[in-house]
C-alpha cells in the first residue's frame, strides 16, 4: 500500500475536472508574506483537509478562497472561473462558508439564517422552494423543531449545525470550513464530523476543511493538504485508505494510526 | 442521543425570572404612580397655596377640559415632535450608517460632528426664528437640530460595534450592498437606533415646549403656558399631566417596538 506520496500538485488537475486552482498565490498584509507563494490543484468533489501549525496561513488560504481578501498576489480560480476580491466571488461560484464562530446572524432565527443565505445564493429560485430546502437541511442536521429558535437559545453544537445546514442548503460549488469544530466538546465534535461526512456524501462538493487537529484531518479528508510555517510548497497526502473505511471503524483501524505517524513525521521534518 | 442533550441546554433562556413579568412591572409602575400622588397631595395640603393645587382639584380640571380642543393641542404637538424626530432620523441614520461603514466618510464627517456637537443648540432658537419665521418650520427644525447629533453618534457607534466577520458568510455568497445593509447593518444597529429614539423622545418634548411658547395658538406647550398666564393653575397642572401621559404612551410604544424587534437578544 502506498500512502503519503508527496505529489507535485501541478500535474494532477486534469483528471477529475478542474476544482480549486491556485497559482503563485501570495497574501501579504504589509508585514511580510502571510501565505505562499502557493501552488495548489484541488480537483472537484473532494474533501481536502488543510492542516498546518498556526502561522502557516491556512485560514488565510480559506479566506482568499471565500473571496474575502481584498488583495492577494497570484491567481485563484474555481472550475476555471477566477475568484476575485471581496464581493465578486458569488456571482458564478457558490461558496458555502462555515466559520469557527458559526457566523450566524443573531437577529435571525435558525431557519431565517438559512433562508437569508439561500435568497442571496439562489435568487432565481421560488420562495417556496428555498423554504423547503432550508427546512430539509435543518431536519437533516437534526434540528427539527428548533427552526424558530434564535442562535442565543441554541447550544454551540446546535449553532454549528445551523451553519452546516446553511452551507449545504445553498448547494455550493465550494464548501469552506474554518476550524468549525475547534470550540466544541469531544462528543459533539465527533457527532458533527459524522454529520458533515454524511451530508457531503448526499451532496458532494469541493470541500476545504481547515483544522489544526491531525486526527480530524485524517478522519475527514480524502486528501490532506499540509502547509508549513516556513514558506514552502504544500504537501499533498493521499488519505484514500482511511477515507474509504466506514466512519465508525476509522479510529481503530491500522491505516488511521499509520497515517497519523506519517503526518507527525512530516510535521517534525518540516518544522 | 446528543441532540436531546443539546435541546435541554438550549432551553435555559434568560427571561425565566418571574420578577420581570409584565404583570409585576405594571404593579411596580402603579405603586410609584400612587406614591408620587400621595407625596403631591401631602405637599399641597402642607403648602395650602394656589400655585400647587391638590391632585383632586387638578384631576377635576382635567376632566373639565374641552376634549376637542385638547385633541387639537395634542395632535399639533405630536405632529411637530414626529416631524422633528423623523427629520433627525433621516439625516442622522444616513450619516451615522455612512460613517459607521466607511472609514473615509467617518474621517470627513467626524470633525464636523465633533465641532458642532457641543454647541448649545437651543441657543440657536432665535437664529432659527430669524431664518425660518415663527411658524412650524422653525419649531420642527429646532427639534431635529438638537436630536440629529445624538442620532448620528449612536448610530455610527452601533454600526461600528458590529464585528467585521459578521459580514463574512454573506460576502462570500456574493451579497450586494443592499442585502448586507438590510440583513446585517440595519438589524445590527437597530438596538442603538431604538435607544437613541427613546432618548430623543424625551429631548424632543423638552424642546417642543420651548418652541410652543411663541408663534402658535395650539400645542401642549402653548396650552400650559397660556393657563399659567391666565393664572389657571389647576388647568396648567392638568396640561402638564396630559403632556406627561402622552409622553409616557410614546415611551411604551418604543418599548413595544423594541420588544418586537429585539426578541433575539431578550
Amino acid at each position: 500500500m502506498e500512502k503519503g506520496v508527496v505529489i507535485d500538485s501541478r500535474h494532477t488537475a486534469e483528471k477529475e475536472g478542474q476544482g480549486l486552482v491556485a497559482r503563485a498565490l501570495t497574501v501579504d498584509y504589509g508585514e511580510g508574506p502571510v501565505l505562499g507563494p502557493l501552488d495548489l490543484d484541488l480537483p472537484e468533489r473532494g474533501i481536502y483537509t488543510v492542516l498546518g501549525p498556526s502561522g502557516s496561513g491556512k485560514s488565510t488560504l480559506l479566506r482568499a478562497a471565500a473571496g474575502l481578501l481584498p488583495d492577494f498576489g497570484g491567481s485563484l480560480s474555481y472550475g476555471g472561473r477566477p475568484i476575485g476580491s471581496a464581493g465578486v466571488a458569488g456571482a458564478d461560484i457558490r461558496i458555502g462558508l462555515v466559520p469557527q464562530n458559526y457566523g450566524l446572524l443573531p437577529w435571525q432565527t435558525a431557519i431565517a439564517n438559512v433562508r437569508t443565505a439561500l435568497k442571496i445564493a439562489r435568487p432565481d429560485e421560488s420562495r417556496a422552494r428555498r423554504g423547503a430546502a432550508a427546512l430539509r437541511w435543518l431536519a437533516l442536521t437534526g434540528l427539527s423543531g428548533l427552526e424558530g429558535r434564535y442562535p442565543r437559545a441554541l447550544s454551540g453544537g446546535q449553532q454549528q449545525r445551523v451553519a452546516i445546514a446553511r452551507a449545504f442548503a445553498i448547494r455550493p460549488d465550494l464548501l469552506l470550513l474554518d476550524e468549525p469544530f475547534s470550540a466544541l466538546d469531544a462528543v459533539t465534535r465527533e457527532d458533527l464530523q459524522r454529520l458533515l461526512l454524511e451530508s457531503w456524501r448526499q451532496q458532494p462538493s469541493t470541500m476545504l476543511f481547515v483544522t489544526h487537529d491531525v486526527e480530524e484531518a485524517i478522519l475527514l479528508g480524502r486528501k490532506i493538504v499540509m502547509l508549513t510555517a516556513a514558506a514552502g510548497p504544500p504537501v499533498l497526502i493521499d488519505n484514500e485508505a482511511v477515507f474509504s473505511l466506514a466512519d465508525e471503524d476509522k479510529r481503530d483501524h491500522d491505516a488511521f494510526h499509520e497515517q497519523t505517524r506519517h503526518i507527525r513525521r512530516i510535521m517534525r521534518e518540516r518544522r | 442521543m446528543e441532540v436531546k442533550a443539546e435541546k435541554k441546554t438550549g432551553k435555559t433562556g434568560v427571561n425565566g425570572s418571574p420578577k420581570n413579568s409584565p404583570g409585576s412591572m405594571l404593579l411596580r409602575l402603579l405603586s410609584v404612580f400612587i406614591v408620587l400622588h400621595v407625596l403631591w397631595g401631602l405637599i399641597a395640603a402642607l403648602l395650602q397655596r394656589d400655585m400647587l393645587p391638590s391632585p383632586l382639584v387638578v384631576y377635576r380640571a382635567l376632566l373639565e377640559l374641552d376634549g376637542g380642543e385638547m385633541l387639537l393641542n395634542i395632535g399639533t404637538s405630536m405632529g411637530r415632535v414626529f416631524a422633528g424626530i423623523a427629520l433627525a432620523l433621516i439625516v442622522g441614520l444616513l450619516s451615522g450608517l455612512l460613517m459607521g461603514r466607511s472609514p473615509r466618510w467617518n474621517k470627513l464627517l467626524d470633525p464636523v460632528v465633533y465641532l458642532t456637537y457641543p454647541i448649545p443648540k437651543i441657543a440657536l432658537l432665535p437664529v432659527a426664528m430669524l431664518f425660518l419665521g415663527l411658524g412650524e418650520a422653525s419649531k420642527i427644525v429646532m427639534i431635529a437640530l438638537i436630536l440629529v447629533f445624538q442620532v448620528i453618534i449612536s448610530v455610527r457607534d452601533g454600526v461600528k460595534a458590529i464585528p467585521a466577520n459578521t459580514y463574512d458568510v454573506l460576502t462570500s455568497l456574493g451579497a450586494g450592498r443592499m442585502a448586507k445593509f438590510t440583513q446585517i447593518t440595519l438589524p445590527g444597529a437597530l438596538s442603538s437606533i431604538l435607544s437613541t429614539i427613546r432618548i430623543s423622545l424625551g429631548t424632543a418634548f423638552s424642546v417642543l415646549f420651548f418652541t410652543e411658547i411663541y408663534g402658535t395658538e395650539h400645542g401642549m406647550g402653548y396650552f400650559i403656558m397660556d393657563a399659567w398666564l391666565r393664572l389657571d393653575y389647576p388647568g396648567m397642572y392638568a396640561g402638564i399631566l396630559l403632556f406627561s401621559g402622552v409622553g409616557f404612551l410614546l415611551f411604551v410604544l418604543v418599548d413595544l417596538f423594541e420588544h418586537r424587534f429585539m426578541k433575539w437578544r431578550a
